[in-house]
């Protein structure tokens, strides 16, 4: 439990709340572009891609800490041979979901997609609440009420209508999806804030929410699909999970519409499955007819400061988990349209990709 | 030999001058810099600044030399090349804290650190310097939650700073005063004396009534009646205001019952607010403006005015650490 942050009350639910927001912005996108950091690509350029790993990982406040310094030519060597290694694999396509306030460093993913070839997306969004900062949680005001959703929705929305944020500086290319992440333990009232502005914004300005999961999946997502998201474009995260699994969440967020983002490829953290088990449920969800609906990822870190990264490589769902998945009897059609279709649909903006 | 940290080196602290004890360059919560709303150029911050500490430079002609102690701690908008240039095109001397402002501006890194993590980092600070700056912290910032309440990362930080400052000798300033009976535990566990500790907002209009000054002074603390300036006469009060009248006479009772040694005084105006309005008007040129004025019509003498923000202020900046016995 974290003994920082004050409760929030629940924020009535406003009918059409979208409609508060600012008016997408008409730059002449088509609706199938994707929004990445070196400006929309065509959704059906991006190829394989992997829509929940991060490249600079920065647990927040790691930036100020005394012992840790974050050499950026190291940073960018890093990270770039760990995409050309995805690319040399058959990758396309890097979705960078940290959200905005962990590490996340445009300059540097723009630098590095020029460098590398790699298609890089960026996301806007934060979260759970032990992530953010006071700003939100115990504001100037009294009493200090914390942010409710409008207000993130507000903030995530301009992130993509009128770019990302370099703090205190500019804003740069829109942001590509929206992330999130619920209290594992259970939803804080914030969390649910801030995982309604996320599903509020992506539902006003066309980008996917990837939302990871807490204590009870099925009710977080009907949240989002309450603010008028389509849960088409929503992927569960942590759908790898062992307590997801058990309680039968995949297949329940599947049969939602929503995505279900088996997306710890190649953890080999007890709390998840094996990539055995992981085979196996994502033939059990193409055998009751979710192909379309099941995202693959690894959730690997490219660089990680203030906490351990996992070191794995991006390639690895390329070189290690499809060749099981072929051995399991999936075929190269359904592996391509997990990897390729299904998150080109997801990150074109307005989902309207064929 | 006396030695201060300021963020263009070490100075004697008979070099200070007058000190405003509890000020900002610029403050904002973590998390606010997202926020564009409160973006400004840096065109505009220096606008808005340079001119504040010229003239408080301008107003300390009589002491000398203008101190002015910067309260933001880490994660706060702390940003100390900021402060050098500041300083040295003003003329003005800073001093830079290390610690925080209170336990919800601490991000989840330090969060999660350790009493000894936290006291290796206040010490790194004011010893190595902050981040690749090169300038040394002076003074360890500590504080209370909202709430009005000591969380358990507060107690943590607060131990930290107990330690760090036997260690390095450099003080510690608090934000608030209220529930102080825990602080004062950890400072007797930790060895550290209470006049080393300036326990600050004492006087802000929110803690009246919440605070327990004899069990401060009796400790030895030193009690900051540092947010003169945030009045309720003013058009658009922060909710922590307090009228003015009220304060000073506050301040007087203090002065007039042989207590001046251990009084501190200032402002907390912010030069540029990071991620708050701020309070229009309100500078650290309110101690000169206001206060002394108000202080001098009441029949207090310069000596005392001395006191406070020349001789106090530099017995307590300068300094001095303890040895492990």
């Amino acid at each position: 439990m974290c003994v920082k942050h004050s409760q929030g009350a629940p924020e009535p639910a406003l009918p059409f709340t979208s409609l508060l927001l600012d008016p997408a912005n008409d730059r002449g996108v088509n609706a199938a572009l994707v929004n990445t950091v070196l400006g929309p690509v065509d959704a059906r350029q991006l190829g394989v891609t992997l829509v929940s790993e991060s490249l600079m990982y920065v647990l927040p406040g790691a930036q100020y800490a005394y012992d840790i310094r974050i050499d950026r030519a190291e940073v960018f060597d890093a990270i770039a041979a760990k995409l050309r290694e995805f690319k040399a694999a058959g990758g396309g396509a890097i979705v960078d979901a940290t959200g905005m306030f962990q590490g996340r460093d445009l300059r540097l993913y723009e630098a590095l997609s020029r460098a590398t070839g790699v298609h890089i997306v960026a996301s806007t969004g934060q979260g759970p609440e032990a992530m953010l900062g006071g700003y939100f949680l115990t504001p100037q005001t009294n009493p200090p009420s914390p942010w409710p959703a409008h207000k993130f929705a507000d903030m995530f929305g301009r992130e993509v209508n009128e770019g990302m944020v370099v703090p205190r500086f500019e804003r740069r290319a829109p942001a590509g999806m929206v992330v999130t992440a619920v209290t594992v333990s259970g939803m804080t009232p914030t969390d649910g804030s801030l995982l309604r502005g996320a599903a509020r914004a992506g539902a006003t300005y066309g980008v996917p929410v990837f939302i990871r999961c807490g204590a009870d999946a099925p009710a977080e997502l009907q949240l989002a699909i309450d603010e008028v998201l389509s849960p088409k474009r929503i992927v569960m995260g942590g759908m790898d999970r062992r307590d997801a699994v058990a309680r039968g969440w995949p297949t329940e967020v599947a049969s939602k519409g929503a995505r279900v983002g088996v997306d710890h490829i190649g953890s080999t953290d007890p709390l998840y499955l094996n990539d055995a088990e992981r085979v196996a449920l994502i033939v059990e969800l193409i055998n009751a007819g979710y192909v379309d609906r099941i995202i693959l990822s690894s959730s690997a870190t490219g660089v990680a400061f203030g906490e351990a990264g996992n070191d794995l490589p991006y390639s690895d769902v390329l070189t290690k988990f499809v060749p099981m998945l072929r051995a399991a009897g999936v075929s190269q059609e359904h592996i391509a349209q997990m990897l390729i279709v299904n998150t080109a649909q997801l990150l074109s903006v307005n989902g309207e990709a064929e | 030999m006396t030695r201060v940290n300021t963020v263009l080196g070490t100075i004697s602290a008979s070099e200070l001058g007058f000190v405003a004890i509890h000020e900002h360059i610029g403050y904002g919560m973590p998390g606010c810099e997202l926020d564009s709303r409160w973006w400004k150029t840096p065109e505009q911050r220096y606008e808005e600044t340079v001119p504040k500490l010229r003239k408080f430079h301008e107003n300390t002609k009589p002491w000398g030399a203008a101190t002015f102690v910067e309260a933001t701690g880490i994660c706060n908008g702390r940003d100390i090349d900021y402060y050098k240039s500041l300083s040295d095109k003003t003329g003005v001397h800073i001093v830079a804290s290390t610690g925080f402002v209170g336990g919800d501006t601490a991000l989840p890194f330090f969060e999660r650190a350790s009493v000894e993590y936290l006291t290796d980092q206040f010490v790194h600070e004011i010893t190595v310097g902050i981040g690749d700056t090169g300038a040394k912290a002076g003074i360890i910032k500590v504080g209370v939650s909202r709430g009005f309440k000591m969380k358990e990362l507060d107690l943590r930080i607060y131990r930290a700073a107990a330690r760090a400052s036997r260690i390095t000798g450099a003080p510690i300033f608090t934000h608030l005063a209220v529930d102080s009976a825990p602080a004062l535990n950890i400072f007797a566990e930790e060895g550290l004396p209470c006049h080393r500790v300036l326990f600050g907002h004492a006087d802000d209009g929110v803690s009246q009534g919440l605070i327990n000054e004899k069990a401060l002074l009796d400790a030895g603390g030193r009690i900051g009646f540092d947010t003169f300036g945030y009045d309720l006469e003013l058009p658009d009060p922060p909710f922590w205001g307090r009228h003015r009248q009220e304060r000073l006479q506050h301040f007087l009772r203090f002065l007039n019952s042989g207590l001046v040694k251990q009084v501190l005084a200032s402002a907390d105006a912010n030069c540029s607010p990071l991620g708050w309005p701020g309070v229009k008007g309100h500078t650290v040129n309110y101690l000169f403006e206001q206060l002394l004025p108000d202080l001098r019509a009441e029949g207090i003498e310069d000596s005392v005015i001395d006191q406070v923000f020349v001789h106090n202020t530099a017995d307590f900046l300068a300094l001095q650490p303890i040895n492990n016995h």
